[in-house]
């Protein structure tokens, strides 16, 4: 899994590539946070393009970082997500965090 | 059924196999030619139960999870098996958003995945001898 950030105004965008299950989940986790704290931003946009495959860790991971993003006041929103990606998205009933 | 094809495989209980299970099963179900929605469904559901057997089967220690597929003219069954802790109410275990491991941000949503993406899905456990997950999905 390769990650890299950008920004825009006060959202932190997060560009994510490969898989996410819960063995890359943790570093995931981690990555996101330190740079969350680290920028002055309180939105977090999570940029599905380049995730090939995510099961239900990913939505803990998802979870986990929309209430981050809240504790700031902020809120957290997914775009691109693959057909696969998204029927898992719509599931657990957050799909209305795709924009 | 006759069974047209089959394969078993055993792991360690650690994360990097996660992806390899998934890979290996997939893979094993293509010589049907299903679909790539079909495909995707049981890496997603093979990735929930083989993660369930390191987290739930073996928290504290090492174990072996076992992998065994069955491919039959139009379905794919596969069993996973830890040997592990085992779970004391399965019930409980399989409603939906329900996790003993909430430190690990875990959703609680893996067995309601198996049962969506898959076309049936059985549990057998017992405690302190293990999980066995059955699953089976229509290739074609």
């Amino acid at each position: 899994m390769d990650i890299r950030f950008g920004k825009e105004g006060n959202t932190l965008i997060v560009y994510l590539d490969g898989e996410i299950d819960h063995h890359t989940s943790m570093m995931i986790r981690e990555r996101i946070d330190s740079r969350f704290l680290m920028e002055p931003v309180k939105n977090i946009l999570l940029d599905f393009s380049k995730v090939t495959f995510m099961d239900s860790a990913g939505i803990g991971l998802i979870l986990g970082r929309k209430s981050k993003a809240a504790s700031v006041g902020g809120d957290l929103k997914i775009r691109n997500p693959r057909p696969e990606i998204r029927k898992i998205l719509k599931l657990s009933k957050i799909d209305s965090m795709i924009v | 059924m006759k069974p047209i094809n089959k394969m078993k495989i055993e792991f360690w209980s650690i994360s990097a196999n996660e992806s390899f299970a998934r890979v290996v099963a997939a893979s094993f179900a293509a010589q049907l030619n299903p679909s790539i929605n079909i495909l995707a469904d049981i890496r997603t559901a093979v990735s929930e139960a083989v993660t369930n057997a390191i987290l739930h089967g073996y928290p504290d220690e090492q174990g072996i999870v076992q992998m065994e597929c069955t491919l039959y003219p139009e379905h794919i069954e596969i069993v996973i098996q830890d040997f592990g802790k085992g779970i004391d109410d399965i019930e409980k275990a399989r409603i939906p958003l329900y996790t003993s491991r909430p430190e690990l941000e875990r959703s609680g949503m893996g067995f309601t995945v198996m049962e969506t993406f898959m076309d049936s899905l059985e549990v057998q456990s017992e405690p302190n001898k293990g999980t066995k997950v059955i699953m089976t999905k229509r290739l074609i």
